[in-house]
């Protein structure tokens, strides 16, 4: 670690000492902003002037956006530092419009999963244990979804029993099966229909027509809210099912279907949507299927946040809550001002990390997770934070508490005398340890932190009955004392007298008052705003704040900011930007204007950092050793290319102010790549780069164009630029690939 | 081609066996004699989620099995029997032909001896290969590569270049390096081959690729320089042994799946020459809580899966096939009693495969605990009688030479007496 230090501060002295290079009249004063540090001549241990800035926003922040040292170095580092710990005062207008994208990351759990069906809710309503909505939108979101799986199950039953014509029956009756529980459905019961579109499916059938569909449309009002709808049983269409998975023709003027998915695309947003819900599942699925893609961002273009969730409802819905949580998310981190409050948001939801696919009602929980108790708590105390994730069905589930059952319990008691009755040899139902063990080892104590095994036991002893109620409809913490462990326990040294769920109160009071609580989250933070070897004089500091503030973490904050440790001037850039950090701040570097996250969320996934994709308990880690690997390295600069050369689908980044300006275009107007690479570098990199990191991305101009010159290849070769409504001039061709470079260069990849 | 200057020292034959004109088995030698190893390639496959060993290698005479799951068991008409007491799952019938070649060897109620039923534990555990132990931060994979590089017979063989090893040496196919193969020992990660490339594709690199490549040989950051530079090399090799040409031999016929590609690619890169000496890859699904099915299901689908890409992954390699070992682990078993909910719960010992042309096969290795009430591991689970590390340090000892088996799994007391004798 040290020599990496050293290294590093040779290399920012170089990069000082190193000769600017030459820019012309007109880029002075973008190059006069490209090296303002202002150091002291003397090699100071302490970081000083603009640099103190960026090290603030390096830390605090995903990144700084262009602009933001000069709007901290206007409004004063203390006073802007202060601004981010009180989030609430801070304007969120552009985020807000963003988030409105997704309204329903606003509703509460039970709602979600009511709204967008999970696959356990289809299963119940296949299975009977379960109602489907009727006579609006949401039955047809639940009918597309009985079909969906259905199909599935057609499907796999078909490849098993492929010398028989025993799938056709099986899939037949598993309608049968649906169409019982479709209580007062209306006059063309769809169960009936899918039937009939199961044995007649083929070429033969007559195509939907589209008269029909829009007779019926006339008489369809669409409330915009699908749970507002008061509306009668919607008439379905009749089911003319094309054959599923039809391929798509060639010619659409020949082709009905082609013909139909024209007419549907014409039509505006309400109207289409509610063309979409009048669909039978059958039709609906081979429309889906047939779209192709500039199709299918046509049919999404232009609705409204409300109808263009409804659609996606219509479609996939457990996607749809995926999609969304991730894509949320990646706004705030991306677009949020208080962002010192995204970045402890995400420093929690990887201390109580909770895998995103634990169970098929996760990402329903994680919803509620996220937005109710971590961000909220973020920059709080300790143990609000720590109790509300102990209370929250997200936490309880993933790590199985929710099923702990005391062995001399009630419930336990009956499970026994009931076995014994029936010579059941099946084992007790009994203690889950795994939340009681990661609760010490991973949220408050830390794993060198003084608890034994007796004690995991016991704190899984004090947390039995902590559960939660319904789950796979989105219930809420209970406590069930059935299940609650009867006595008194004995953890750490201290007794916990019997007292239902209050002892779990008092056990997470007593977890996070212990010093071993202190160092643990201290060092902890310390990883993650300072260096990876944090020096213990400044964890001491923080954990002293910890205990004398009651676990206040703004206040623990406060004493790291203010610390000299913070201010080192060989800890300045010493951290390796993780997955996320890279992404997001390449997205905040670059003003990158973002319609479509999932781009984004691709990139973390083959990095390996799949937001609420970390499977253990133990979260990512922090430290440089993790995320620094060939393939990953690889992704990275592919990434920054791809970034900053609009290739990647539904997001725009402009590297000038007047993207396709005519007047650019002549070869002889151009400013030349040094002068661009001066503007741009302040831009991106905000502070300076290496003369290495300079040169070799100035030097590849001459080799690019004598590529260009040579073959016409087009620049950074492969993939297609999207987003590209005009010819790209030479300056802005050179711009992407300088602002592609910078973004992947060794300096961008730390803060 | 230009070769970089580790590639050229390490495997000077690989040159030559660029030329595809050369024999397979000449290859081997003429490699044999510059390197000195015992010239095998480990290819480790674990099974994330703990895979219900007692249903994949069935002990179909066990009275016991079939009254403690009722639903569940394999019938034993269904069984593919193997030695008149265990039986494959009717899944693994791609396994078969291996097993009765003597590729195939099987070790019944191996496992880590850590009683932990936390996946996350245990599958650190296993993967450090120091059970019970918290907080190891390198792999037994790792480990194993830094015992054979220490191995002083090898090293006064290879007359000083032991120490210069292919970038693609340790390979994960993966997003990130895993535990087991995390160490001193530079590791590369790579989930996908085509897209192992910086700015696209094509017969040189690109000049963007080519100034990442300056920035980063040019960076005094250490970390990033010196992975820079494995980058960089890594993706040269494999853009000169171009990729996107590559057919699995005839009959190598991959599932199309997950696991199944990862196979391929790694039959690919052993293939291409680039000096892989150990590959990693995992594969999950096998965490059957509710509904695992039996002769049909759930279990049973994951299964075709694996032994398929196995089986394929065998055949394709042909000929080199003789000089790999393929070991696969999960971090536990599961319950030997079905659950209320048709599947099986977190238990304890497990089957583990080991294939190659080394391998005695045709055996199911390990004493075997039975399954009597009295016999379970706490009443509930498949008792242990092998520990994971006694079959991992043969292979490791067998196939890597590496013999300091106390680098490889410390205070684990290995010994080479106590071998099953099954590499």
């Amino acid at each position: 670690m040290e020599s990496l230090k050293s290294a590093l501060a040779i290399s920012l002295c170089c990069a000082l000492g190193a000769p600017v290079p030459p820019v012309t009249a007109q880029d002075s004063s973008a190059a006069g902003v490209a090296h303002p540090m202002h150091r002291p001549a003397y090699q100071s241990s302490q970081m000083q002037g603009d640099e103190r800035i960026l090290q603030a926003l390096n830390r605090f922040t995903f990144g700084p956006r262009p602009g933001d040292v000069e709007a901290v170095r206007a409004m004063g580092l203390d006073k802007w530092f202060e601004q981010q710990l009180h989030p609430v005062a801070i304007d969120e207008t552009e985020l807000n419009a963003r988030l409105a994208q997704f309204p329903a990351m606003q509703w509460s759990t039970q709602n979600l999963l009511y709204r967008i069906p999970s696959n356990a809710i289809i299963r119940q309503a296949i299975n009977g244990r379960g109602t489907i909505p009727q006579g609006n939108i949401l039955h047809a979101v639940y009918e597309n979804q009985i079909y969906r799986v259905q199909e599935k199950q057609a499907n796999q039953a078909e490849k098993k029993a492929d010398q028989g014509g025993k799938a056709q029956d099986t899939a037949a009756n598993q309608v049968q099966v649906a169409s019982g529980n479709s209580i007062g459905q209306p006059a063309a019961a769809p169960a009936m229909s899918s039937n009939a579109s199961m044995q007649n499916g083929s070429a033969t059938n007559a195509p939907v027509s589209s008269a029909t569909i829009l007779n019926q449309l006339d008489q369809l009002s669409m409330p915009a809210d699908p749970a507002s709808s008061t509306q009668p049983a919607m008439n379905r269409a009749p089911g003319h099912a094309n054959p599923p998975a039809s391929a798509p023709s060639t010619d659409a003027a020949a082709d009905p279907e082609q013909a139909i998915v024209a007419d549907i695309l014409a039509l505006p947003p309400r109207q289409r949507v509610a063309r979409l819900a009048a669909m039978e599942p059958a039709d609906f699925d081979s429309f889906i299927k047939s779209l192709r893609g500039p199709q299918r961002a046509k049919l999404n273009a232009d609705l409204s946040p409300d109808l263009r969730e409804t659609a996606a409802d219509l479609e996939n819905p457990q996607r749809l809550v995926v999609e969304e949580l991730v894509s949320q998310r990646l706004a705030r981190d991306i677009y949020s001002n208080a962002q010192l409050q995204e970045v402890m948001t995400d420093f929690w939801l990887n201390h109580f990390n909770v895998f995103l696919h634990k169970n098929e009602e996760t990402p329903y929980y994680l919803v509620s997770y996220e937005r109710d108790i971590i961000r909220p708590l973020a920059l709080g105390k300790f143990e609000d934070l720590l109790e509300a994730v102990a209370h929250s069905p997200a936490m309880l589930l993933y790590l199985d508490n929710a099923e702990s059952i005391g062995p001399d319990s009630p419930a336990a008691e009956r499970t026994k005398m009931a076995a014994a009755r029936n010579g059941n040899t099946k084992a007790p139902e009994g203690i889950n340890e795994n939340y009681a063990r990661e609760l010490m080892e991973l949220h408050t104590l830390g794993v060198n932190g003084g608890y034994t095994q007796a004690d995991v036991i016991q704190a899984a002893r004090v947390l039995t009955g902590w559960t939660v109620d319904q789950p796979q409809r989105g219930g809420e913490f209970i406590f069930n004392p059935n299940r609650h462990e009867p006595g008194s326990k004995k953890v750490l040294g201290k007794k916990i007298k019997e007292n239902g769920e209050k002892e779990g109160e008092e056990l997470l009071h007593l977890l996070v008052t212990r010093p071993a609580t202190a160092q643990f989250l201290s060092r902890k933070l310390a990883i993650r705003f300072v260096s990876d070897d944090p020096p213990q004089s400044l964890v001491d500091r923080m954990a002293k704040t910890y205990l004398s503030s009651h676990g206040d973490i703004s206040a623990v904050l406060r004493t790291l900011f203010h610390s000299p440790e913070f201010w080192s001037a060989s800890d300045y850039r010493a951290k390796v930007k993780t997955p996320l950090e890279f992404v997001v701040s390449a997205a905040r570097a670059s003003n990158a204007q973002i319609e479509n996250y999932q781009p984004l969320e691709n990139a973390l996934r083959q990095m390996g950092m799949t937001l609420y994709g970390c499977v253990p308990p133990t979260g990512y880690k922090w430290e440089a050793a993790d995320w620094v690997s060939t393939g990953a390295l690889v992704d990275r600069m592919n990434f920054a290319l791809n970034l900053a050369a609009n290739r990647l689908p539904g997001i725009t980044v402009a590297w000038t102010s007047d993207p396709g300006n005519a007047t650019l275009a002549s070869d002889a107007e151009i400013p030349s790549p040094e002068s661009e690479e001066a503007r741009l570098e302040p831009l991106i990199v905000a502070g300076d780069v290496s003369v290495a990191t300079r040169s070799a991305a100035l030097q590849q101009f001459a080799a690019q164009s004598a590529q260009d010159n040579g073959s016409a290849r087009p620049v950074a070769a492969a993939a297609r630029p999207f987003n590209r409504n005009h010819a790209l001039t030479a300056l802005e061709r050179q711009d992407q690939l300088l602002a592609g470079l910078l973004i992947g260069s060794p300096e961008f990849q730390r803060r | 081609m230009k070769l970089s200057r580790r590639f050229f020292l390490h495997k000077g034959a690989l040159a030559v066996a660029g030329t595809a004109a050369i024999p397979s088995f000449l290859v081997r030698s003429v490699l044999g004699e510059t390197t000195g190893t015992p010239n095998k390639r480990l290819v480790v496959i674990f099974q994330r989620g703990a895979v219900d060993g007692l249903n994949v290698v069935v002990p179909y005479r066990e009275k016991n099995y079939y009254s403690m799951r009722p639903s569940i068991a394999i019938p034993q008409n269904k069984v593919i029997d193997l030695d008149g007491f265990f039986g494959l799952h009717p899944s693994l019938a791609a396994f078969k032909p291996l097993y009765d070649e003597g590729h195939l060897a099987i070790v019944h109620a191996a496992g880590s001896p850590d009683m932990s039923r936390s996946h996350f534990d245990a599958q650190d555990y296993m993967e450090s290969g120091t059970p019970g132990v918290k907080g190891t931060d390198s792999g037994w994979l790792n480990r194993a590569l830094q015992a054979e590089d220490a191995n002083v017979a090898l090293r006064r063989r290879c007359a000083g270049t032991c120490e210069q090893h292919s970038a693609f040496r340790a390979l994960a196919l993966g997003a990130d390096v895993p535990l087991t193969l995390a160490g001193k020992v530079p590791a590369i990660a790579l989930n996908n081959v085509n897209g192992f490339t910086v700015a696209g594709r094509g017969p040189a690199p690109s000049p963007a690729a080519s100034a990442f490549e300056a920035m980063y040989a040019d960076s005094g950051d250490h970390i990033l320089h010196t992975t820079g530079d494995e980058t960089f090399e890594a993706v040269k090799m494999l853009r000169d042994a171009n990729p996107a040409q590559y057919q699995p031999a005839p009959g190598a016929d991959y599932p199309n799946s997950e696991f199944g590609n990862s196979m391929k690619q790694i039959a690919q890169l052993l293939k291409a020459n680039l000096g892989v000496e150990v590959a990693f890859t995992d594969v999950s699904g096998w965490d059957t809580h509710q509904n695992q099915g039996g002769v049909n299901g759930q279990l049973a689908n994951r299964l075709s899966d694996f032994s398929a890409s196995i089986a394929a992954f065998w055949r394709d390699m042909g000929d080199s096939a003789e000089d790999i070992a393929l070991v696969t682990m999960s971090e536990f078993g599961r319950t030997a009693h079905e659950n209320g909910t048709g599947g099986t719960d977190h238990g304890h010992a497990n089957a583990m495969f080991v294939l190659g042309g080394g391998v005695n096969g045709g055996k199911v290795y390990g004493r075997w605990p039975g399954l009597a009430n009295e016999q379970l591991n706490q009443g509930r689970d498949l008792a242990l009688t092998t520990d994971y590390r006694q079959v991992l340090g043969e292979v490791v000892t067998r196939t890597l030479g590496a013999e300091n088996l106390e680098t490889v799994f410390p205070n684990a007391g290995l010994s080479s007496s106590r071998f099953l004798r099954l590499v």
